[in-house]
């Protein structure tokens, strides 16, 4: 026990001896534990946001039954509810959630904004035989009203509504107004406030004539439940759901996408960590050499040694895990503040909720920012242990270095070989395994390459530093071993680097060719939100009518959407006009040839998936899907692979809004998309527009120049962001790389000292380290960029694999500015080592053990 | 009983054609309270002997015997057991902790031997005062002169009262004053609390501390001086055997 207590005040007071050093090791881990934690803190609770405004509640009746697509259906289900045995009552209902657009959800003088409502259609003869509803004031919906409302008194206090008002919705046909007649008592809810209209009025409003979406019911007295759900269950067959209507499962299989990636960047970012600390601790085991074999011969056993350097990294672990929390905490704060105006106004949802941290992200962050420290320092404690007591009294270099770099880089070669072969295999877990491959290949080979990758570029050095530059490149060549700690320090740095420049400008190319290609029109008719599925409001078919009308108009197209099931795996439906679909947008097909796809979309039951949908399917072209329906369970044959910008990360199918009709009883337009005729005054043409979707708040008029403009600067801001954390993940590494080099001139003192000593001067000794550094620097830089760029082909790789049609854009500018820093970084990490040299007094130095 | 004894004690460096004797069939004893110099020209085998009988290093052949027990034959936890409690050590260039003060340095082989740790350091900042060091305590290595950082070397040395204390050339580092201080401490040492000291040194004048003299040439003892107490003198006859050697 006290011995434990000793380890660890001696790994404090070794930490504290250095401080810097410390302070910069340890940033890695608390960079990669902000990272991980921050993030899996942030997308559960905006994931929670998104659940809450899409999900309606229950209600608090016996029975709920509601179809496993979330999609609306006929009444003939109410009358098969009604019928069976046990039940009392049961009412049809159509709940759909609205996004309200900005100027409809706030009163007139007030700062509050409601974004969603719950548009509840009743049948008001039979709807309070299964729910209670009490009124505050005014009265209930009657059999004979039209455009009549009760709403909550929550939401009637936000608005500054009351009996007698008018609240208007945003419709299919533009907008409809409501007279509010009564005022609910407060409910509690969930998810958004719920207001409730005549079955009719919805059944309008949204333009689904004679389709409800959720039956309740109310059991006879002493009937079970259990046996009559079971009964309802087995009339209606496993397309219908018993239990609460759920939507929204596209949008958290994107959010739980988001979640995945981000939690990779953050375990990658505290690999890094692992790998920083492993180079440092086995620089610190060469430099402490004389330290360790003291303790060994005074008596420290080997695990006592071992303890010693895993309790440095241990100390460093849980104090930059307990520091990546707290930023991780302030991380997620900060995005939070700066998402919730955007999802306020882009997709009408409102994330203002508090953060709170969940046991298992806790427990993985810790675990990983402890863990992984520890697990880097491993190998150099190891090393440690094995110091000689010898070595306390000895000055001695190892001999056995030059063969055992020899063996290592005959490893190297052969994983770099079995790395290249798990590329050309085309198997993305394959090629992944390969990457992990190539680099421990490359970090092997290091020391046996660093001998001709010095005289190579000595060469170079010599005609700057002539004779320094010479002593330089034999210093380097002299320690390959520890050289190569160094180079492969900046090697994992860079490559991070150049991976992700690579993996990013691929795919923000590629987000710029859906962009233009699927919003190409001249004019976008937009909904509330991007996110389609989001709660949006339809227009029915007179909105696409009068745009078809309005002078100057050419080509039109227009989406629509249902949602669906497939092999449990939940999906939108896009709905497309195969005829004028491909002339005014497009999708970018990864495989099926485009106008045979079109073709068949229009002739039969035929559906293009997107390519993550594809992917989670694992389905090809020539499949067939059977895809949930309100009209049962059909097949659709799958007839191509393709994707549009909007819908590129959430599970798509693309079918003809024919079958959606018929299938799907959807035919409402979200988004409509309109070209201006040939020769057409196209600023004339988008102010007639405007006049007609002025009628319809839901939708805004965007031209699509400036919304692509718009968008371009959304994936330019990201690609920014994503450049800051590059640079956090690559700063630590090139402090690594500073630190030693650092080492490299201290344990060469004495030898600085003999130069002095025989005349070399000051500045000698300054240009042999700066060479010397810059060779490093080269060394590091050559094998970071053809690791990044090995890297970032497999990312591109991987990311083709889960659906995204991508080229691989060759990261040209970042390979420039890798080659840059990477020297610039040479010169910088010499500065302060080499000044140090030369400054030393020569007797001083010559004394230096 | 002997505390130390050297069976034909041989350690040969590299294989075949590259192997260099640095220790011939050494056959030395020490008794209890003994102060024995080492002396000889460089690479003699005087440094290899006393890594031999400190357990740093294994003989190719022969023994070591500490208190009768072969220490060749201990694993490596024992050994290292064995120089934690049995013996001190005093290296040339003071091998301190850099980031411990005086006392944790003077403290270590009872702290790595798990005492409590204000035990280990009350018993050290005893030992630091014996060595005049009271005022020195909390000072780190770089704070200190060569002979005070020589000085907590042997506190260090002594804390765990072990039997046998190995200094090699501890005074390598050190003025003349410093080293007299040193090597009379080790004088000390062995007369008052009769433990054996066996010093490598290349100073005559201080080889003159000691009880008894081991000559040693290309890895052998070749010649054995018991000493009288006249230092000047003996001092003058050393540097005479040495200049023959």
């Amino acid at each position: 026990m006290n011995t434990l207590f000793f380890q660890y005040a001696l790994a404090v007071r070794y930490l504290l001896g250095r401080k810097l050093r410390t302070g910069l090791t340890t940033l890695a881990i608390v960079f990669g534990v902000t990272v991980f934690f921050g993030l899996g803190m942030l997308t559960p609770a905006m994931s929670e946001a998104f659940r809450q405004n899409l999900i309606m509640s229950a209600g608090e009746v016996d029975l709920t039954v509601t179809h496993v697509t979330g999609g609306s259906f006929g009444a003939a289900a109410l009358d098969v509810v009604r019928r069976t045995d046990g039940v009392a009552h049961a009412t049809g209902m159509l709940r759909r959630n609205i996004l309200l657009p900005a100027g409809l959800g706030r009163a007139s003088g007030t700062k509050q904004e409601v974004t969603a409502v719950g548009v509840v259609g009743l049948d008001p003869a039979t709807a309070r035989t299964v729910r209670s509803l009490s009124l505050t004031t005014g009265r209930f919906l009657s059999d004979d009203d039209t455009s009549t409302m009760v709403i909550p008194v929550g939401l009637a206090s936000k608005l500054a509504l009351g009996v007698g008002d008018t609240f208007a919705l945003p419709s299919s046909s533009g907008t409809a107004a409501f007279k509010v007649v009564g005022i609910l008592s407060a409910r509690p809810a969930a998810g958004v406030e719920e207001v409730c209209v005549p079955l009719s009025s919805a059944q309008a409003l949204i333009n689904q004539p004679g389709q409800i979406n959720v039956v309740e019911a109310l059991l006879a007295p002493g009937a079970r439940r259990d046996s009559v759900a079971a009964a309802v269950q087995a009339r209606l067959g496993d397309g219908f759901r018993l239990g609460g209507l759920e939507a929204g499962g596209e949008v958290q299989a994107a959010i739980k996408f988001g979640q995945t990636f981000y939690g990779l960047f953050g375990l990658m970012a505290l690999l890094t960590g692992a790998f920083i600390i492993h180079n440092t601790f086995r620089s610190v085991v060469v430099e402490r050499r004389h330290d360790l074999g003291m303790l060994r011969a005074v008596g420290a056993s080997r695990r006592t040694v071992l303890g010693l350097t895993l309790a440095e990294a241990l100390t460093q672990g849980v104090a930059g895990t307990a520091l990546g929390l707290a930023a991780g905490y302030v991380l997620a704060a900060l995005i939070m503040a700066a998402v919730t105006p955007l999802a306020r106004d882009y997709l009408r949802v409102d994330i203002g909720r508090p953060l709170v941290p969940t046991v298992p992200n806790v427990v993985a962050s810790v675990v990983l920012g402890v863990g992984i420290p520890v697990a880097g320092a491993l190998l150099p404690a190891f090393s440690a242990a094995r110091v000689s007591p010898l070595e306390a009294l000895r000055p001695a270099a190892d001999s056995s270095a030059t063969r055992a770099a020899g063996r290592r880089a005959l490893a190297g070669v052969a994983l770099i070989v079995v790395a290249a072969l798990t590329l050309v295999s085309g198997q993305f877990a394959l090629s992944s395994l390969g990457t992990a491959l190539f680099l421990v290949g490359l970090i092997l080979i290091a020391p046996a390459a660093v001998r001709p990758i010095a005289s190579t570029f000595g060469r170079l050095l010599g005609l700057l530093l002539a004779q320094e530059g010479q002593i330089a490149q034999g210093n380097l060549a002299r320690e390959p071993g520890r050289a190569a700690i160094t180079a492969s320090t900046m090697m994992v740095g860079l490559a991070i680097a150049i991976a992700l420049l690579g993996t990013l400008s691929s795919v923000l190319g590629g987000y710029r060719g859906y962009l233009d290609r699927s919003l190409g029109a001249h004019f976008l008719v937009m909904p509330s939100s991007l996110v389609l599925s989001g709660g949006n409001v339809g227009a029915g078919p007179d909105l696409a009518q009068r745009l078809r009308e309005t002078p100057g108009v050419g080509a039109l197209t227009t989406l629509r959407l249902a949602s669906s099931e497939a092999q449990g795996i939940q999906l939108q439906l896009i709905g497309i006009d195969p005829g004028s679909y491909p002339l005014v947008s497009g999708l970018t097909f990864s495989q099926g040839d485009p106008a045979q796809a079109y073709a068949a979309i229009g002739r039969e039951r035929a559906i293009i998936l997107n390519g993550i949908l594809a992917t989670q399917l694992r389905a090809k072209v020539g499949d067939v899907l059977t895809l949930r329906t309100p009209e049962g369970d059909l097949p659709y044959q799958v007839v191509g692979v393709g994707l549009d910008y909007l819908n590129s990360k959430l599970t798509t199918g693309y079918i003809s809004q024919a079958y959606l009709a018929n299938d799907f009883h959807e035919t409402s337009d979200v988004l409509l998309m309109v070209n201006a005729a040939p020769g057409a005054n196209v600023a004339a043409v988008g102010g007639a527009l405007e006049r007609v979707v002025r009628d319809y708040p839901a939708f805004s008029l965007l031209d699509s120049e400036s919304f692509r403009a718009s968008q371009a600067e959304m994936l330019a801001n990201f690609q920014r962001a994503s450049y800051a954390l590059l640079l956090a993940i690559a700063i630590p590494g090139l402090v690594a790389m500073v630190n030693t080099l650092a080492i490299n001139v201290v344990e060469r003192t004495r030898e600085i000292g003999t130069l002095r000593a025989v005349g070399t001067t000051r500045r000698q000794v300054q240009r042999m380290i700066l060479g010397e550094s810059v060779l490093l620097a080269a060394t590091g830089t050559a094998f970071g960029i053809l690791a990044g760029l090995w890297l970032s082909y497999v990312f591109v790789a991987g990311m083709r694999a889960t659906g995204f049609i991508l080229a691989y854009d060759f990261p040209w500018a970042g390979v420039l500015a890798c080659v840059a820093v990477g020297l610039l970084i040479g010169v910088l990490a010499a500065m302060l080592p080499a000044r140090q040299a030369a400054q030393l007094p020569i007797v001083a130095a010559l004394r230096y053990e | 009983m002997a505390v130390i004894e050297t069976v034909n004690l041989t350690k040969v460096y590299g294989h075949a054609e590259t192997a260099v004797t640095a220790l011939d069939h050494v056959n030395m004893v020490m008794q209890a309270g003994e102060f024995v110099a080492v002396m000889g020209p460089s690479g003699c085998g005087k440094s290899t002997l006393l890594h031999l009988i400190g357990g740093l290093d294994r003989p190719t052949e022969g023994c070591v015997r500490l208190e009768g027990r072969d220490t060749s034959r201990l694993s490596d936890t024992q050994l290292t057991e064995l120089r934690r409690r049995k013996l001190g050590f005093v290296f040339q260039f003071f091998n301190l902790m850099p980031v411990l003060s005086a006392l944790d340095n003077a403290a270590l082989p009872l702290l790595l031997d798990g005492a409590r740790p204000e035990h280990a350091r009350a018993k050290a900042a005893e030992w630091l005062h014996r060595m005049g060091l009271g005022a020195r305590l909390s000072h780190r290595p770089r704070e200190l002169s060569g002979g005070q950082q020589q000085r907590v070397a042997l506190a260090r040395a002594l804390v765990a009262e072990p039997l046998v204390i190995l200094a090699d050339e501890p005074t390598g580092n050190l003025d003349t004053r410093a080293s007299d201080e040193v090597v009379g401490l080790l004088r000390q040492i062995a007369d008052e609390a009769g433990r054996s000291v066996l010093m490598v040194t290349h100073d005559p004048r201080l080889a003159a501390y000691a009880d008894r003299i081991a000559f040693l040439k290309d890895g052998r003892i070749v010649d054995e001086t018991r000493l009288s107490g006249d230092r000047d003198a003996e001092a003058q006859v050393t540097r005479e055997k040495v200049a023959a050697l």
